[in-house]
């Protein structure tokens, strides 16, 4: 007797034959026998505490082996309560983590990239506190791949100060795999996938909703997001939620960090119909935030930068204030995604899904001669996807899928902001198949493996200034893609192609009843992204110039996998060592100086090189009782770049986080306290260059150092927990979290905002979840 | 087979919606003429003794012009900022700095050669009767070469200083024009 969804045996089953007493039950494997029966008619009774029951009708006449399937739920309501285990058994050839469902309401007012660095191996990059992105093994943006609801996330992911269009408050289970583990969503993400999903359908009559209330003293702000979420036992579904934030100026401990507020405001509906064997869905959302950006951040040449660098505090600071001014950043996405499923068979089913995203994109700066309110970037970026699979199971053992995907991406930057498009209009269509497959014999071992080809293809529309393309030889090697040229500036038209190629396989075993080990390999490849190809403009919070490079070639990425673990007992752990070699491996680094009428500026400029990453993930947790358990988790990641013979840059520190948690006897309250240290990055690039000022009437050169990362340092939370009402039920609970306990002043290397002030001091949190 | 038949309609949809997609280009772009752009910085001097000088360096040209100055002498300068992007329609940025008095600030820092100035009869005052600079009076000292500074700084942070860095702010303009004092 085997889990309708995913072949797992139910262990514990009780099959009784009518109208006797004769019943067995299903041992661990999912068998059972019933010996010296009568043939005849005979009607089967099928139960097991966590299925809905049926009766079966059967004609016996011989020795025959009957096998059931049973549809197994989880009681939804019971997964709410805190589970401490991240580690999850083997669920695939590559580890995974996930987040559990405390931690993400924990980060409820936060964003989604704060809550995954709770997990070994991941980091933030930030520009400033509120703009993160996860960073997973020293790759971040367009390496990583972000799953929400099956479908890839298409936002303006490319830039490292775009963090995420996406609610964490949305959905319930938060996955990360390292590695492509499926290259169902993409062959082009060597660093790895987090996968968002819904709670898993209940079939039955129910209703369950939760809100989670959160006040904030640092920011002086909070969250309320809230969901309603009913289904039916004839497999009909409704869902809805929201989330909104406010939050002023944030504090560092010594100041105020003026111009740092948040605004935001989601909505997401889901309908849908889901009768096991088929079933269909619609569901929309819609997410929209206005981030200030630190005003001190804004400068206008290197003068200033130095200026910044010798300062140590902002030099613009206002008093507090929930008003957002420019510089600031808008962005605004909505998601429409209809959903077909059909099992038709008892081996075979097939998915079809269709996905509209709309994201918008503004960026204000403070402007001379025309009104801050005008943006300096504005682009829309529409894409429609289609993604079509077939499942083939074969005994529960051998599963099959091939895919086929399609996707149309239009990019439009809008004119009116009155500065040169830092990206142009383009259309981007691609069109791949995968095909993956796994071979999972048994509990103890997974075999699986994948290829998947994807065909790329850019039509751009885009101006240069004639002296760089000319400066650039682009005249020389592209005279194909010239379409006109108008005074100082030529309108040109790329056109590339790339064919993506992608494999993948792995396999991982039980040793023993306690230990587990697996190894995968992962071969991925990615044609740059807009901005590595088109980019072309100031960036005012790093006083450089980006260029971005029409000859870019795919980035080709080999990766090797691998985990021991130890699933039992009371010490349980994981480490997870990793080796890649990324050829062609797109980066942006310092080329020269260009004089303009604000002084002289470095150019940065997008290029390739033959880059090597490895390291250690490590997580490990001991329960000294059942009330007191101990977590530590650290990583660890070399990276070179191997033609410049140089580390790579922002690759993050050697960092730990140890915790320590007690829960009282009846699991009233739960306290926990965490201390992470994340230590000073040694490898890095040297890319400062040289600047002359005046000094005493006298020009001397000095050197501008944006290279050396900051001291290391420690920060320690305290959280408290307690469950009002009855305990086992925990609908409703209260949280007291306490960020930076000790006010801490430190910078991350990670964060661009290091170059102006410190990170955000204590914070003092409420949180109220109410469930019903 | 019904079955087939599905699995037919299902890879022939996204197949057929690919291809017919796969062709796109994008509508041509409107050329965007900038608007913030400042190219042009021109100093005019003028002395009871001599004939007017004007010094312009612009993000266009070679940048050759250097200012040539008497010894010991005093000079009313005048400066102003262009956007000459497009010739046929040259853009005088001078008038919007002195519309938004209260957010700019002219300063000039000389290295090789002293010359102190301070405002001129008919400088633009902000709101809070700060001089913004635009018109100031040169007094130069003994003969020397040097270089003379010239910023436009927007935002500053305050609008009394003696040196570039004490306004704080974010530059606009900052460029080195070569400067001779002369007997």
């Amino acid at each position: 007797m085997t889990d309708l969804h995913d072949g797992t045996p139910i262990f514990g089953a009780l099959l009784k034959i009518e109208g006797t007493d004769l019943f067995v039950q299903t041992n661990e494997n999912g068998t059972y026998s019933f010996g010296n029966l009568c043939p005849g008619e005979m009607v089967l009774f099928l139960a097991h505490p966590k299925c809905n029951p049926i009766s079966k009708k059967y004609n016996l006449i011989s020795n025959t082996d009957l096998n059931f399937e049973l549809e197994h739920h989880i009681n939804e309501l019971e997964e709410i309560v805190i589970s401490d285990n991240q580690l999850k058994g083997l669920n695939g050839s590559t580890k995974e983590s996930r987040l559990n469902t405390d931690q993400i309401i924990r980060y409820s007012s936060q964003s989604l990239s704060d809550a995954l660095t709770s997990l070994a191996g991941v980091s933030s990059i930030k520009t400033g506190n509120a703009i993160a992105k996860p960073m997973i093994h020293g790759m971040y943006g367009s390496r990583v791949g972000i799953v929400a609801n099956g479908i890839r996330l298409q936002d303006q992911e490319w830039g490292a100060d775009h963090s995420p269009n996406i609610d964490l408050n949305a959905f319930q289970n938060v996955q990360l795999i390292k590695g492509a583990y499926t290259l169902k969503y993409g062959g082009d993400i060597p660093g790895g996938i987090i996968v968002l999903s819904p709670p898993k359908l209940i079939l039955k009559d129910s209703l369950f909703g939760q809100t989670v209330m959160n006040a904030s003293l640092n920011g002086r702000g909070g969250s309320l997001t809230s969901k309603l979420m009913k289904s039916t036992s004839n497999g009909y579904y409704v869902n809805g939620q929201f989330t909104a934030k406010r939050f002023g100026d944030l504090s560092a401990p010594d100041y105020l960090l003026s111009n740092t507020g948040v605004k935001e405001f989601n909505v997401s509906f889901k309908l849908g119909r889901n009768k096991i064997s088929k079933g269909w869905e619609l569901n929309y959302s819609r997410f929209q935030n206005e981030i200030g950006i630190l005003r001190a951040a804004h400068i206008g040449n290197i003068q200033d930068l130095v200026r910044a660098l010798e300062a140590d505090k902002p030099l613009r600071i206002k008093p507090f204030t929930h008003q957002i001014n420019a510089p600031k950043q808008q962005g605004a996405h909505q998601n429409i995604h209809v959903i077909y499923f059909n099992q038709f068979s008892k081996d075979l089913k097939w998915h079809l899904d269709y996905n509209y995203q709309i994201n918008f994109r503004k960026e204000f700066d403070i402007r001379r001669g025309i009104s801050d309110d005008i943006p300096a970037i504005d682009l829309k970026l529409q894409t429609h996807s289609v993604l079509g699979n077939m499942v083939w199971r074969k005994d529960f053992d051998w599963t099959l899928e091939w895919g086929v995907n399609a996707l149309l991406q239009d990019n439009f930057s809008n004119p009116n902001t009155g500065v040169k498009r830092l990206i142009p209009d383009h259309v981007k269509t691609q069109f791949g198949s995968y095909w993956v497959g796994s071979y999972k014999p048994s509990n103890s071992f997974h075999w699986d493996w994948g290829f998947r080809l994807d065909q790329v293809n850019w039509e751009v529309q885009k101006y240069y200034t004639v002296a760089d393309w000319e400066n650039r030889g682009y005249d020389q090697v592209f005279s194909q893609f010239e379409v006109e040229q108008r005074g100082t500036q030529i309108l040109v038209n790329p056109q590339f192609d790339f064919l993506n190629f992608a494999a993948q396989t792995g396999i991982s075993f039980e040793l023993g009843k306690q230990f587990e080990t697996s190894l995968s390999f992962v071969l991925s490849q990615r044609s740059p992204n807009a901005s590595e190809l088109f980019s072309d403009g100031l960036h005012h919070s790093l006083a450089t110039i980006e260029f971005g490079s029409l000859t870019l070639e795919k980035e080709v990425s080999n990766k090797l996998l691998l985990s021991f673990s130890k699933t039992s007992g009371k010490l349980k752990g994981v480490i997870e060592p990793y080796f890649s070699k990324i050829n062609n491996y797109i980066f942006i680094g310092p080329k020269r100086l260009q004089q303009t009428i604000r002084g002289a500026f470095p150019v940065w400029q997008y290029e390739a090189t033959d880059a090597l990453l490895w390291g250690v993930d490590t997580t490990f947790e001991y329960d000294f009782s059942n009330q007191l358990n101990a977590n530590v988790n650290a990583a660890f990641i070399y990276a070179q770049d191997l033609n410049n013979v140089l580390p790579l840059i922002h690759i993050p520190p050697f960092n730990t986080t140890q915790s320590f948690k007690y829960r009282s006897p009846k699991k009233r309250y739960e306290v926990e306290i965490v201390n992470h240290f994340v230590s000073r990055q040694n490898r890095f690039p040297d890319l400062n260059f040289n600047y002359s000022r005046l000094q005493e009437n006298v020009l001397i050169q000095r050197e501008v150092d944006i290279s050396s990362p900051p001291n290391a340092y420690q920060a320690v939370d305290l959280f408290f927990l307690i469950h009002i009402g009855d305990v086992k039920e925990s609908k409703t609970s209260l949280r007291f979290m306490l960020n930076n306990l000790t006010n801490t002043r430190y910078r991350d290397y990670l964060n661009r905002m290091r170059y102006y002030a410190d990170e955000v001091g204590r914070n003092f949190q409420v949180q109220l979840v109410y469930t019903y | 087979m019904k079955q087939f038949k599905l699995i037919q309609k299902t890879f022939l949809l996204p197949l057929l919606a690919a291809t017919f997609l796969i062709s796109c280009t994008p509508d041509e772009p409107e050329e965007i003429l900038e608007q913030e752009l400042i190219t042009t910085v021109e100093l005019t001097f003028r002395s009871s003794s001599e004939v007017d000088q004007i010094v312009r360096w612009s993000t266009t040209s070679a940048n050759s012009e250097s200012i040539t100055l008497k010894a010991n002498s005093e000079y009313q300068v005048e400066i102003a900022f262009y956007d000459e992007s497009d010739p046929a329609d040259i853009e005088d940025i001078t008038e919007e700095v002195i519309e938004e008095a209260d957010e700019h600030q002219v300063f000039y820092e000389f290295s090789g050669v002293t010359i102190p100035f301070v405002q001129g009869g008919s400088d633009t005052l902000d709101e809070d009767q700060n001089p913004v600079f635009i018109h100031t009076v040169w007094s130069t000292g003994e003969i020397g070469n040097g270089v003379v500074s010239v910023y436009l700084i927007h935002e500053p942070t305050t609008k009394a200083s003696i040196t570039r860095d004490g306004f704080g702010g974010e530059t606009d303009v900052a460029v080195d024009i070569p400067l001779v004092v002369i007997e």
